[in-house]
């Protein structure tokens, strides 16, 4: 087991500095350039010079990618472009609202689609089944943006009941508690539109492992041992039909990384989805090289982390 | 058509003493096989739901592409007058005359909704075949080939395949497009051929090892030949499920692209820049978003019905006895 | 409890398909003594596996019903049984194993664990003592290094140790009957001998009576007290092995025993079959369902013939309205015979040419 998770790793670092690589170049590639960014149009032409020095700018490309990793493998993601500040502490300032939509809005698909669709899968053919596969497809093809919103309309503009952007309500003096109770108000929304996209996808994906399973024989010899239909259900089958949707999840995450942005975007969420806009309008280099290349490390390890899961859960893959 | 039947046996017996003479008869059977397609085809067309996604999809061309001429609302772009206190309240609402409504400026929304459609479904086709055409090729030389050709190959793709998909839309199109439905749909097309590419390979890693190629090999088959005659042909079917899903993927990320300003620029239409426009007056005139949002939906969704029936229809268990 | 420990009283078990209503069990009665070895014999699709499994109710739903008759176990009636209660008897009082090893075990589960599973349920044993039962019971089974392998997964075994470790689970709690559904027919040659004397062995050890489904007549021969001939649902003949080899009675079996190639034929010589097919399960012919094939058919057969004793020995049942001991009988259907397969050649002579006609 230990040498299978250390092949994986192996085989991720290269992925890793590839991505970082494209990641660069990509960048640079970009139209205006940093020059465009940084530069006063008042400026001398000695002042500017004095900048590129002093922003690396005058490196070839390749020394400003290592230069770049070296900083990087450090924690130091270089300054931002805008506001001069230190990119870590931008990214560290949004990060936490990111995680808040972004965790329970995982963990609420995850868990959700799991017993859907092994409920859709039990009852296959039934009514309850008709109707969450019919769900399901509705999730599919609905953009993400759009869910958002039409939620919108239907909880704040026509009910009235939710807050429809934001992290707090304006002008309130909430005691800590009503406080914190309007900040959870102001999640549910984001978190359900960023949930919704992946249960939808994943419980279809549940639901056919879980009928895959059901046929197998050896469900058929738990039967025959006496075994009640719950724990079959339980210890048998699900065991069975959870390791593809391993898979699934962590290719996914991409997805969900992408769709926490443009729910962000939507639902005006200070987190690190609306930091990645507002430097890509500003053209702010490194804030968005850094924002790309965690979130292609974040990918590559979640990645990692579901092959070790697959290990974990399926002996036949630890014993090959 | 072949025609199989079964031996008619007719046969009378005469017996000695008092048993009674016996007329056998064994049944008689006429088989006549469908060819396959036949089979395919009939298949589909018993799933409803994938039936009634078919028949959107076509009565959605035919909005899209003959409404314009039909109807008469065929000035996207022209801004047509509309009393003040339409404009406050962020455009007319539906009448005879605008099916549709207008926006705040007097943008004819049923004739911006039929223009959309042709660009999403252009770029939403467009992409897919482009994508299908660089997933083949790269994953059939991979997945043939196998060895150090599959493996960097597929670094290659994975490298693709780690980026968190929007982010990188989003900064390519700040980087490389102009706004044209041709640059778009090179971008999209640019950052979907992993999935089939992946597709294709694992097909092709499995059907490589098939007795049919070997034989094919035997007598002198070159690769190409061995490739494009013989295994993807057997390897069409989740191709094609693929492709049809592809498309009502390539349309959702158009309209995210254009929703955030970055895909299709006014004053082309598209259904994601209706609803960008629309959502500055969404407080007020809530129809502009929902209306593009739900011919995304529905043609998205009859895309998915539609390839999913395709995927029961194409199931390997299609011989018939 | 009367003498039989298991008795099957004209069961019949339908499955609901979009064609009809299939009769896989159309009025099957048998009987299993304590510690009696039953074999019940027939071709591919004439019930024997789904009379198995109406035994232990492991229909598939929704498809199986049952439509008649009783399963009569221990003086209990099967069928009458609530679903829980059935539970105890799977696994605690009858034993299943089936046909294919390779797919019959949980892969994320040790085969310990799968053993103590039953061990736990129906003796209520806790986790140590279900561990150390299931390594006796491997080691009983023949699987070596038993303290070793109890935590292992079904992947690393072979074919027949996964077998070996079905058989384990299936008698780990002493049940009194084990249905063994074509336990070897996925098995090499080699290992299905070994497999059928241990569980051979194992059952007269502990007492426990098998009911052994097979299409294999010399595996029949090998084990079985008894015998059970099935065809297109129903029971053909019945009796002890050796009055069944010795003195078959019912044409099908004739044509079964005819069917095995002996060392002692002439070499080159046609190796005899039963021509035609089984009948449509759906619509069932009126009348002995073997009549088609038959050839000592007369228009009698037209109604189906009960299962009734042979003349001087009552506990060989035959279903069969023709005495085919009689020579004249035989007679007649050796001339049948000949005529069939004349007419028979001659079409597919016919068939031939007029196929390279077309060509």
């Amino acid at each position: 087991m230990g040498r299978y998770i250390i092949r994986r790793l192996l085989q991720a670092i290269p992925l890793l500095i590839l991505l970082t690589i494209f990641m660069f170049i990509l960048i640079h590639l970009m139209p205006g350039g940093p020059e465009q960014v940084l530069f006063n149009p008042h400026m001398s032409a000695a002042a500017r010079q004095e900048m590129r020095v002093r922003f690396g700018l005058t490196d070839p490309l390749p020394i400003q990618y290592l230069k770049w990793l070296g900083q990087t493998l450090t924690g130091n993601f270089g300054f931002s472009y805008a506001d001069n500040l230190q990119v870590s502490y931008l990214l560290g300032q949004r990060f936490p609202a990111t995680l808040q939509l972004f965790i329970p809005a995982f963990a609420l698909a995850l868990i959700l689609a799991l017993f859907l669709g092994v409920i859709s899968a039990v009852r296959q053919g039934s009514i309850t089944d008709y109707g969450l596969t019919t769900i399901s497809y509705f999730g599919i093809a609905m953009p993400a943006f759009l869910l958002g919103l039409a939620l919108q309309y239907v909880f704040g503009v026509w009910l009235h009941i939710l807050p429809t952007s934001g992290t707090a309500s304006f002008g309130t003096n909430f005691t800590p508690f009503g406080a914190f109770l309007d900040h959870i108000q102001h999640l549910i929304l984001p978190v359900l539109t960023l949930a919704a996209l992946s249960i939808a996808g994943w419980s279809r994906y549940m639901r056919s492992s879980t009928i895959e399973v059901i046929k197998q024989d050896y469900m058929r010899t738990a039967r025959a041992k006496g075994v009640g239909p719950f724990t079959v259900l339980f210890r048998h089958a699900l065991r069975n039909a959870v390791i593809p949707l391993i898979t699934v999840v962590a290719i996914d995450f991409g997805a969900i990384a992408g769709g926490a942005t443009i729910t962000e975007g939507v639902f005006a969420w200070p987190g690190m989805g609306s930091l990645f806009f507002s430097s890509l309008a500003a053209r702010d280099y490194p804030v968005l090289l850094a924002i790309l290349t965690i979130g292609g490390t974040l990918v590559i390890m979640f990645n990692l982390i579901a092959d070790i899961l697959y290990g974990v859960m399926d002996p036949r893959i630890r014993y090959a | 058509m072949e025609i199989f039947e079964q031996i008619n046996l007719n046969q009378t017996a005469v017996t000695p003493d008092e048993l009674e003479p016996l007329l056998e008869e064994t049944v008689e059977l006429v088989q006549k096989r469908r060819s396959q397609g036949r089979i395919i085809f009939d298949r589909f067309m018993r799933n409803r739901t994938a039936v009634f996604g078919l028949l959107f999809l076509i009565l959605m061309v035919l909005f899209c592409y003959f409404g314009p001429t039909v109807t008469s609302h065929n000035k996207p772009d022209l801004l047509h007058p509309i009393p003040l206190n339409a404009v406050l309240e962020g455009g007319l609402r539906p009448t005879l005359q605008y099916p549709f409504g207008t926006d705040d400026v007097g943008h004819d929304w049923l004739a911006r909704a039929m223009a959309g459609g042709q660009i999403s479904l252009l770029v939403g086709l467009s992409s897919m075949l482009i994508a299908i055409i660089l997933g083949i090729g790269i994953g059939s030389v991979a997945g043939f080939f196998g060895g150090i050709v599959d493996n960097l190959l597929m670094r290659f793709t994975d490298v693709f395949l780690s980026v968190p998909l929007y982010l990188l839309l989003f900064v390519l199109s700040a980087t490389f497009t102009d706004g044209s439905p041709k640059s778009i749909i090179i971008l999209i097309a640019a950052l979907s051929w992993m999935y089939t590419a992946r597709l294709v390979r694992g097909e092709f890693l499995a059907l490589k090892e098939r007795e049919y190629v070997l034989a094919a090999r035997t007598i002198g088959a070159r690769n190409f030949h061995l490739m494009f005659r013989h295994i993807l042909p057997n390897a069409a079917g989740p191709i094609i499920v693929s492709a049809t899903l592809l498309v009502g993927n390539n349309i959702i990320l158009e309209s995210v692209l254009s929703f955030f300003g970055f895909g299709i620029q006014p004053p082309t239409a598209s259904w994601g820049n209706m609803i960008n426009l629309g959502d500055n007056l969404f407080d007020v005139n809530p129809l502009l978003v929902f209306i593009p949002g739900m011919l995304i939906f529905l043609t998205v969704l009859s895309f998915n019905l539609v390839g999913d029936g395709l995927r029961d229809a194409l199931d390997p268990y299609m011989t018939e006895r | 409890m009367g003498e039989y420990l298991l008795e099957v009283q004209d069961l019949k078990t339908y499955f609901k398909v979009r064609a009809g209503r299939v009769r896989a069990v159309d009025g099957v009665s048998f009987g299993v003594r304590p510690g009696e070895k039953v074999g019940v014999v027939g071709e591919s699709g004439c019930g024997k596996s789904v009379t198995a499994l109406s035994i232990m109710r492991l229909l598939p739903k929704p498809a199986g019903e049952y439509a008649g008759g009783g399963i009569l176990f221990d003086d209990q009636d099967l069928l009458d049984l609530s679903e829980r209660e059935m539970r105890r008897i799977r696994g605690g009082k009858i034993g299943m194993i089936f046909q294919d090893p390779m797919t019959c075990l949980n892969p994320t589960m040790t085969v310990g664990k799968q053993i103590g599973e039953a061990l736990r349920i129906h003796l209520k044993l806790d986790k140590d003592e279900a561990q150390k039962r299931a390594i006796s019971l491997l080691q009983q089974v023949g699987i070596p290094a038993a303290e070793e392998r109890v935590n292992s997964y079904p992947h690393q075994f072979s074919g027949g140790m996964r077998q070996r470790v079905m058989i384990a689970i299936a008698l780990a709690c002493n049940p009194k009957l084990l249905i063994a559904d074509e336990p070897t027919t996925a098995l090499d040659v080699t290992v299905q001998a070994q497999i059928l004397e241990l569980i051979n062995g194992v059952c007269s050890d502990f007492g426990t009576a098998v009911i052994l489904i097979t299409h294999d007549l010399g595996v029949v021969a090998g084990m079985c007290d008894r015998v059970v001939v099935m065809y297109a649902g129903k029971v053909v003949e019945t009796a002890t092995t050796n009055e069944l080899f010795a003195n078959p009675r019912h044409p099908y079996t004739l044509g079964l025993l005819a069917s095995v190639p002996r060392l002692d034929e002439k070499r080159h010589a046609q190796l005899k079959t039963i021509e035609g097919a089984p009948p449509n399960l759906i619509k069932p012919p009126s009348g002995c369902p073997f009549m088609p094939r038959c050839t000592f058919a007369r228009a009698i057969c037209r109604t189906n013939p009960p299962l009734d004793p042979v003349e001087g020995n009552a506990n060989h049942l035959k279903a069969c309205w023709v005495n085919v001991t009689d020579p004249k009988e035989q007679a007649y259907a050796e001339r049948r015979r000949l005529a069939r397969s004349e007419k028979q050649q001659a079409v597919v002579k016919e068939i031939a040419a007029s196929m390279l006609e077309e060509k």
